[in-house]
């Protein structure tokens, strides 16, 4: 409950703005580069990772049993899910997006919302609720979009790899690790669609739960009250 | 980055052989007998021994294990790091796939580098390898690179919940770099970059079932 507390209450916190999570400042605005994925291939293996994200929510894993910390673990997983899982949905929705970027979009929304079912699914009733997000026209602007994404998803890496070592449960650990190495995968997607290096460093550190929650917080991107996420005027593309 | 790995490897280096050193019962002693056999499988008191770590859900973990898994990775990591290394000395590949090279050979040597050190004196040797035209001709190249890091990711996820919790929290720092390598080099390729929504594990004997299948590996 505390964790829930933490990021639904800080939406007045004066924060720095989001390319404050962009540290290596090597972004550049998407090349497109990237028209060779081949989306049928993708669907057909995703659907055996889908299976594999929601054996996850049996009952048998999400028994009782799940230890306390683990719980804690698994709802801090869930509102950084909630938070990719809402930014790539809506700008697919808004559809302002073009070339490798859309379809990045399209892929990578549609894992986070399988994390965000599967993690669902193990904790039931004692899943933190989506908070509520206002992306401030970032799922508009090609260039913040990318920027951000690739903020999100260098920060997931990390703050999966900060949890890792705390998990207690041998299957929450082994799904944590396959959902670790694919949010790597996505941060060095994004990395090459940005032009920038998908792997700056031989070694990559984590993050603790306060360091990543102090980052989540800075964005400003969650809010206390549903608003419109646009803070443009409607688009009228009829 | 040098630095960085040399405030690493003595951290668990260290944790790794005093553990070791700490367990008088000989641990040591039952880590050779798992130990691999250059080229062969060795067979003591009734169990077949391919240098590989056990895989038991069940079994706990400790600090003659993490030597058992690291030394696996040590395998996976210097296939890697010859590999690219080659590719780069060879100089046959221009454009994406040489920056990737250059870059990834740096970070494949820093692994092996780490892992060495962090197994001290248990280290295994450095394999032979003869990776034939897949160091210079593109394609093949890059299907190689596919493979070997695709299987590297595979192969430290299945490991993950064997390792004690200190050998985990340093290999996720090399596990995230090889699935960025993976993605990219998928992404220059043209395959998708993340195909699944999570990463399936591999048990080290089907890992080291696809190494044997690249043809790579001369002598383990």
């Amino acid at each position: 409950m505390r964790e829930m507390r933490e990021t639904t209450t800080i939406h007045d916190i004066p924060g720095l703005a989001c390319e404050d999570l962009d540290r290596d400042g090597a972004l550049r605005e998407a090349a497109d580069e990237l028209g060779r994925t081949s989306r049928a291939g993708f669907f057909g293996a995703l659907a055996g990772g889908l299976a594999a994200a929601v054996a996850l929510g049996r009952p048998s894993a999400a028994g009782a049993a799940l230890a306390k910390g683990d719980v804690a673990i698994l709802n801090y997983a869930l509102i950084l899910e909630y938070l990719q899982d809402s930014f790539y949905t809506e700008a697919e929705r808004k559809g302002a997006l073009s070339g490798p970027a859309a379809r990045l979009t399209r892929v990578v929304g549609a894992v986070e919302r399988a994390h965000v079912k599967a993690l669902r699914g193990v904790l039931g009733k004692r899943a933190v609720a989506r908070p509520f997000f206002n992306f401030r026209g970032v799922t508009e602007d090609q260039p913040a979009f990318v920027r951000t994404a690739v903020a999100f998803e260098d920060l997931a890496v990390a703050a999966y790899k900060g949890q890792a070592h705390l998990i207690r449960s041998p299957e929450v650990l082994a799904a944590a690790v396959g959902i670790h190495s694919v949010e790597a995968r996505h941060a060095a997607w994004i990395r090459y669609i940005a032009g920038t290096t998908p792997a700056a460093e031989p070694f990559d550190d984590g993050k603790t739960r306060a360091q990543t929650l102090a980052l989540v917080r800075s964005t400003r991107f969650v809010v206390g009250r549903p608003r419109t996420s646009s803070t443009r005027a409607p688009r009228f593309t009829g | 980055m040098p630095d960085r790995v040399s405030v690493r490897v003595p951290e668990i280096g260290t944790a790794v052989r005093a553990a070791v050193a700490d367990d008088p019962t000989s641990s040591r002693e039952r880590f050779l007998r798992r130990a691999v056999v250059a080229g062969g499988t060795l067979v003591l008191g009734g169990v077949v021994v391919a240098g590989l770590p056990r895989l038991a859900a069940s079994a706990a973990q400790s600090a003659e294990q993490d030597a058992e898994i690291f030394n696996f990775a040590l395998l996976l990591e210097y296939m890697q790091a010859a590999f690219y290394g080659e590719a780069v000395e060879r100089a046959e590949l221009t454009g994406e796939l040489l920056e990737f090279a250059t870059v990834v050979t740096e970070h494949e040597r820093a692994h092996v580098e780490y892992l060495r050190d962090a197994l001290g004196g248990d280290a295994r040797a450095e394999p032979t390898t003869d990776f034939g035209e897949a160091t210079a001709d593109p394609d093949a190249f890059g299907a190689a690179a596919v493979t070997l890091e695709d299987v590297a990711v595979a192969a430290y996820n299945g490991q993950a919940g064997n390792l004690t919790k200190g050998a985990l929290r340093a290999a996720a720092t090399i596990i995230s770099v090889d699935a960025r390598h993976a993605a990219w080099i998928r992404s220059i390729v043209g395959e998708s970059p993340a195909a699944q929504a999570v990463d399936e594990p591999l048990s080290a004997e089907a890992a080291s079932a696809r190494l044997d299948k690249t043809g790579f590996l001369v002598e383990r």
